[in-house]
């Protein structure tokens, strides 16, 4: 195929992108320069790098930033660590009963992620499950509080991005040639240590792979963050997204709004530029 | 490979997978039997297992007055709707192309939704159901017409543009939505699109393009070049040779990527939640129920997510052997 046919059957697509992703990504910076609120959507006022200013002295921008990152720093070692040990498990077992199982753990990657949060709360609601669980245990009713409620992002977190790992390194096991453990049990390797010096290594590039995606998907959470503290948006437990949805449809700071998502485009950068570059390499050697 | 023997360790296998996916099942379990009680037995001290079931929270849902005749209208409907199923899947023993049957029978299919509120009283929900219909739909022909012809180029083309795409879309899928979505609004406020299914289209197309085309080009490398060429040495230009030769064996690639874009389309929430005022879609309209003062809210809540999550699970259930292939082609990145 020449390029002039690929840039034609490009175009609608390419044409899309660029209106509709890269244009309002700049005007995205562009509105961060601007005092804007529902009142003067047709003529904002230029207030220069006031708006960034503004954030960098907020207060709650900072705890929005500490939980976000707190939530990356726990929840993404626990998926990966979690899924691949549920893989590696589930690799034992004989492949008739897998079925079943792959079955049960993609339900939670399949459901709306709003859906997915509702019934999870579902569980610790007054009369749930897992309430009555609690106060059988401890004693104590479980009331949603600023802690409680991190807590439950995390554990809802966990129940939902869980399965992506999961199923990634499964298959990653899958592709593992059989020679290789036998010979290792041979030499008297140990289960523990075939997963160890085997498994591991194999699945290296995955691991990566699996926490790059991982990272950025945390780092972004919104939709059970948001349903989560609907009971009381005193909460403390806001994440980045979630502040700046509030600036920028409860406090009606659109100006002040657009600075921040533009802070959080910059600083996922450091993620997802290992991550291109890492794709880029990949497909220039596969062309 | 060698199995595991030592009793012990099976036992300790089975059952952490056994646990794992009881944690994995327990909320959808809960949520099913909670939206099928009164208030009064959803918030008892015990939980209840056994118990008499009441459809009155899907009832209040959904319709303001129950019909006169209520099992004659759900017969009616499944027979519809299973008989325009069963016209869907044997799409490819029609003489013309499988596409025309997809689009007659979605079209009858939505006819029929349509025309319901004319004879039953439905709530406000169900006019979120059809928004949600409307929208996925509409970028699901719009994302995958677009998708299809660029995905094949990249597919064709050996050029290192092609890769520069590749990745640079990837990169702009990687932001946070957020970037792109207070610009959005900013437009819609400023053309009066906003609250429109126009605009939700179109912005759900453009989010999600960069993933449809990643993963329409997986499935179009596994089809060879030579089925193509041979047509295009018959004197078919490129175009023709892809319409007419590489699109009828791509259906179950095609079919496998209108599944995975119909999942993020019906799933998005913040997208919908900014751009939309009242014309919402149902993964909006259920978080309304996340909280509430009276007791009734919480078995309401349990019937509005089942509600919500029955027609994705019937979609899965009905295209699980797609859903796989999709999974397995190594395209989908989130």
């Amino acid at each position: 195929m020449n390029r002039r046919t690929f840039f034609m059957f490009m175009s609608p697509s390419l044409l899309v992108m660029l209106t509709l992703m890269v244009f309002p990504l700049l005007t995205s910076i562009w509105l961060s320069t601007q005092y804007m609120t529902f009142r003067n959507i047709n003529d904002p006022e230029f207030v220069g790098l006031a708006n960034y200013l503004d954030v960098f002295e907020d207060r709650k921008f900072w705890q929005a930033f500490t939980f976000t990152m707190t939530f990356i720093a726990i929840a993404v070692p626990a998926q990966i660590s979690v899924g691949f040990l549920i893989a590696v498990l589930l690799d034992q077992v004989s492949s008739r009963i897998r079925g079943i199982y792959i079955a049960a753990f993609l339900m939670p990657f399949i459901v709306v992620p709003v859906v997915g949060t509702l019934m999870v709360k579902q569980l610790f609601e007054s009369g749930g499950i897992v309430a009555w669980a609690y106060r059988a245990l401890l004693g104590s009713r479980f009331i949603f509080t600023e802690q409680s409620v991190k807590s439950l992002i995390l554990v809802h977190s966990l129940w939902a991005a869980t399965p992506f790992p999961l199923i990634v390194f499964f298959a990653g096991l899958q592709t593992l040639p059989d020679e290789l453990i036998e010979a290792s049990m041979i030499d008297g390797a140990t289960r523990l240590r075939q997963v160890r010096h085997i498994m591991i290594p194999h699945l290296r590039s995955l691991f990566v792979f699996v926490g790059l995606i991982s990272i950025m998907d945390a780092y972004r959470v919104f939709d059970s963050v948001f349903v989560l503290t609907e009971q009381n948006p005193i909460y403390k437990a806001e994440v980045m997204m979630l502040y700046t949805f509030r600036t920028a449809m409860s406090v009606q700071r659109l100006g002040k709004a657009n600075a921040m998502s533009v802070i959080t485009v910059v600083m996922i950068l450091v993620v997802l530029v290992p991550f291109l570059l890492r794709t880029y390499k990949e497909q220039t050697e596969e062309r | 490979m060698k199995r595991i023997e030592n009793r012990y360790v099976l036992t300790v296998i089975y059952a952490t997978l056994t646990i794992y996916a009881l944690f994995s099942v327990i909320p959808f379990f809960w949520t099913t039997l909670q939206s099928f009680k009164t208030p009064r037995q959803a918030n008892s001290r015990v939980p209840l297992f056994i118990f008499e079931p009441t459809a009155d929270n899907y009832t209040d849902l959904w319709l303001k007055t129950i019909p006169d005749d209520p099992l004659l209208v759900a017969a009616v409907l499944v027979a519809i709707f299973g008989l325009l199923a069963f016209v869907g899947m044997q799409a490819r023993r029609f003489p013309f192309p499988r596409g025309y049957v997809y689009l007659g029978v979605l079209a009858v299919g939505f006819a029929v939704l349509w025309s319901i509120p004319g004879y039953v009283r439905t709530q406000t929900f169900y006019d979120y159901f059809l928004n949600t219909i409307i929208v996925t739909i509409g970028t699901i022909c719009i994302s995958i017409s677009i998708g299809c012809l660029a995905g094949y180029a990249l597919a064709r083309y050996s050029g290192i543009a092609g890769v520069i795409i590749l990745v640079t879309a990837l990169g702009f899928r990687s932001l946070p939505g957020m970037a792109y979505i207070l610009p959005y609004w900013w437009f819609g406020q400023r053309s009066g699109l906003y609250d429109t299914h126009i605009l939700l289209i179109i912005t759900l197309v453009a989010i999600n393009q960069p993933f449809t085309i990643w993963m329409l080009r997986s499935f179009f490398m596994n089809i060879p070049k030579e089925i193509e060429e041979s047509a295009m040495v018959d004197g078919a230009n490129r175009l023709t040779a892809f319409l007419s030769v590489i699109i009828p064996i791509m259906w179950p690639g095609i079919i496998s990527t209108a599944l995975f874009t119909l999942l993020l389309a019906y799933s998005d929430f913040l997208l919908v939640r900014i751009l939309t005022q009242s014309n919402w879609t149902l993964t909006v309209a259920i978080s309304k129920y996340a909280a509430g003062e009276d007791p009734g809210h919480i078995t309401l809540a349990a019937a509005a997510a089942v509600s919500a999550a029955v027609p994705i699970i019937i979609v899965v259930f009905i295209f699980q052997s797609q859903l796989v292939k999709g999974l397995t082609s190594g395209a989908v990145k989130g």
